[in-house]
């Protein structure tokens, strides 16, 4: 039953519209506006901003106030302007990075943090501010700097190279031509080898690009073959002390590294040893595929066993091997720092060199705390002489002229008289002398005379200087208080030297 | 058979002190005075040839 009221209607269970231009169904308010309609095609509307289509869709261009949006969402973010950043908390969707397009340059990227867990890579150039410029080829800053706690997890400045002559321009001793086993020969460099291996030694001015010398070494004394027993190696020993950055045989055991220029007439794998005073060693190999220069770098692994001690004795020897038959390879690789066998000394070694007056060439060593190679540290032929003087100071110097003098000292008594030599840096340890023996290569001016001798003898020796004697008897010559001065007679002849070496 | 060949060290006098400061050896032309310094190498191959059994030629 429908009923009919003034206020309501109640009971009507179905309202179907007329057809043609009545199809279609609004109610208003008492004002006369139209509050809701529903239109032939079936559309809800209420007032002038919602929508509602038989379709599903919904049209609103007021507030949407919702208590939960369900179901999966799609469609056109475009119009999801003007967001507060407040309301967009919580974990976002993992969503590919193609998707974030259209990001301004300047405006959408930055304040905050960016905290990127992976490998962040950057396809051009980075730029921080305006004075700091990354680059694929280096970082270039003009501002205040880099502030950095290492290099290499090493010192950030001074001296990194623990090699001193690395680059073979001192050359004291004026050696050239072949020398015997295990003799020094440019300075600080030593040459070992057996009887079948003899190579000379010679600074050489073939080098790579930025250096001046080189030590050239070619075969002279080879027999056609490799025996068992035969080999070569150029070696270099450092102070224990000059290596306890190294923290050898402890749990801040640290790599080092060592680099360096090799040109080989012969190609094939090399091989380097490196030896510490307990026993214990490590070796590396190096191939040469071609007759070029080429630098080389080798990580020596950090040791925790062995300690180096901090004195001024030999704590490690580096060896560059040139020759090595099977009694020095037939051993296993020793890669890792491990027990002194002579027979893993230089595993992996196959370029035999069998023919007399093929060359090799080193320069550019360097030996350095941490596991990467920096560039060659390059120092002033002073410099490098003044460190070369621990070890080997020639008091003649390279080309003395005659009358040279180099001591000056007093007559003692009516038999003695000597000098003093002082040193230009305080030596490894008191050093030997070493003095020509050539009859006449020295005088002394004493008592108003001239008298030639053969050779010195150093009486007592320090670390910073010695007193010498002229070793010529009984001196008649003078009286106790004269002045003596020593001096060099004949160049060519004349040798001085005090010798600390390891 | 004496200093240099047999034996081929000789103990150095120093003549102040009348005190043994060191030993002679040749190398080569070349005259050595070997300080007595442990830490020398020289003299530490000295000391070897003297824990051989061998005896420097005394100083004069």
């Amino acid at each position: 039953m429908t009923v009919i009221n003034p206020n309501s209607i109640s009971g009507i269970t179905s309202i179907t519209l007329p057809s043609g231009d009545g199809n279609v169904l609004t109610i208003h308010t008492n004002d006369g506006v139209e509050r809701f309609r529903i239109d032939s095609t079936g559309n809800v509307k209420v007032g002038t901003a919602a929508t509602i289509s038989p379709d599903g869709d919904l049209f609103v261009t007021g507030v949407t106030t919702a208590t939960t949006f369900t179901g999966a969402h799609s469609g056109s973010g475009a119009n999801l302007t003007s967001l507060p950043a407040a309301q967009l908390t919580g974990a976002l969707p993992a969503i590919s990075g193609a998707n974030l397009t259209g990001i301004a340059a300047t405006d959408n990227v930055r304040t905050g943090i960016l905290d990127v867990a992976g490998i962040a890579t950057f396809r051009n150039n980075v730029n921080v501010g305006t004075a700091v410029t990354i680059t694929e080829s280096g970082i270039e800053a003009t501002g205040v700097g880099i502030t950095v706690a290492n290099i290499n997890g090493g010192q950030i400045g001074g001296r990194r190279n623990k090699i001193i002559n690395g680059e073979f321009r001192i050359n004291q001793r004026s050696h050239s031509g072949s020398s015997g086993h295990n003799a020094y020969t440019l300075d600080r460099w030593k040459y070992a080898r057996s009887a079948n291996t003899e190579f000379s030694q010679d600074q050489s001015t073939v080098t790579p690009d930025g250096f001046a010398n080189s030590v050239k070494m070619t075969s002279i004394g080879s027999n056609g073959s490799t025996g068992a027993s035969d080999y070569a190696y150029w070696r270099y020993h450092i102070e224990g002390q000059d290596l306890q950055d190294l923290s050898k045989g402890t749990s801040a055991a640290q790599p080092f590294t060592i680099s360096f220029y090799f040109k080989s007439d012969v190609t094939g794998t090399f091989a380097i040893s490196v030896q510490d005073a307990n026993s214990r060693m490590c070796n590396a190999n190096y191939t040469v595929s071609d007759t070029n220069w080429n630098r080389y770098v080798i990580t020596i692994p950090a040791d925790t066993t062995g300690t180096i001690a901090n004195s001024t004795a030999a704590g490690l020897e580096i060896n560059f091997w040139l020759v090595a038959g099977s009694n020095y390879t037939s051993g296993s690789a020793v890669h890792t720092w491990g027990s002194y066998s002579a027979s893993s000394l230089a595993t992996g070694f196959n370029a035999h060199i069998t023919s007399n007056s093929v060359n090799l060439y080193l320069t550019g060593v360097q030996l350095e705390v941490g596991s990467q190679a920096t560039a060659f540290e390059h120092r002033s032929v002073g410099e490098e002489l003044h460190l070369c003087n621990r070890y080997y100071y020639d008091v003649l110097g390279p080309a003395p002229e005659t009358d040279f003098a180099f001591a000056v000292g007093m007559k003692y008594n009516s038999t003695y008289n000597f000098a003093v030599v002082n040193f230009p840096v305080q030596m490894r340890t008191v050093p030997t002398l070493e003095s020509s023996t050539t009859t006449n290569a020295f005088y002394k001016l004493i008592g108003g005379t001239v008298d030639d001798y053969a050779t010195n003898v150093m009486s007592k020796g320090g670390l910073t200087g010695a007193r010498i004697y002229p070793n010529d008897g009984n001196d008649d010559h003078g009286s106790a208080g004269n002045a003596v001065v020593l001096h060099a007679n004949n160049t060519s002849a004349c040798q001085l030297r005090f010798t600390a070496e390891l | 058979m004496a200093f240099p060949t047999n034996p081929i060290y000789k103990l150095i006098k120093e003549p102040i002190r009348n005190e043994i400061t060191g030993v002679f050896k040749y190398r080569d032309t070349m005259l050595l005075s070997i300080p007595i310094d442990e830490n020398n190498t020289d003299y530490q191959e000295y000391l070897a040839w003297v824990a051989e059994g061998n005896t420097a030629e005394a100083a004069d």
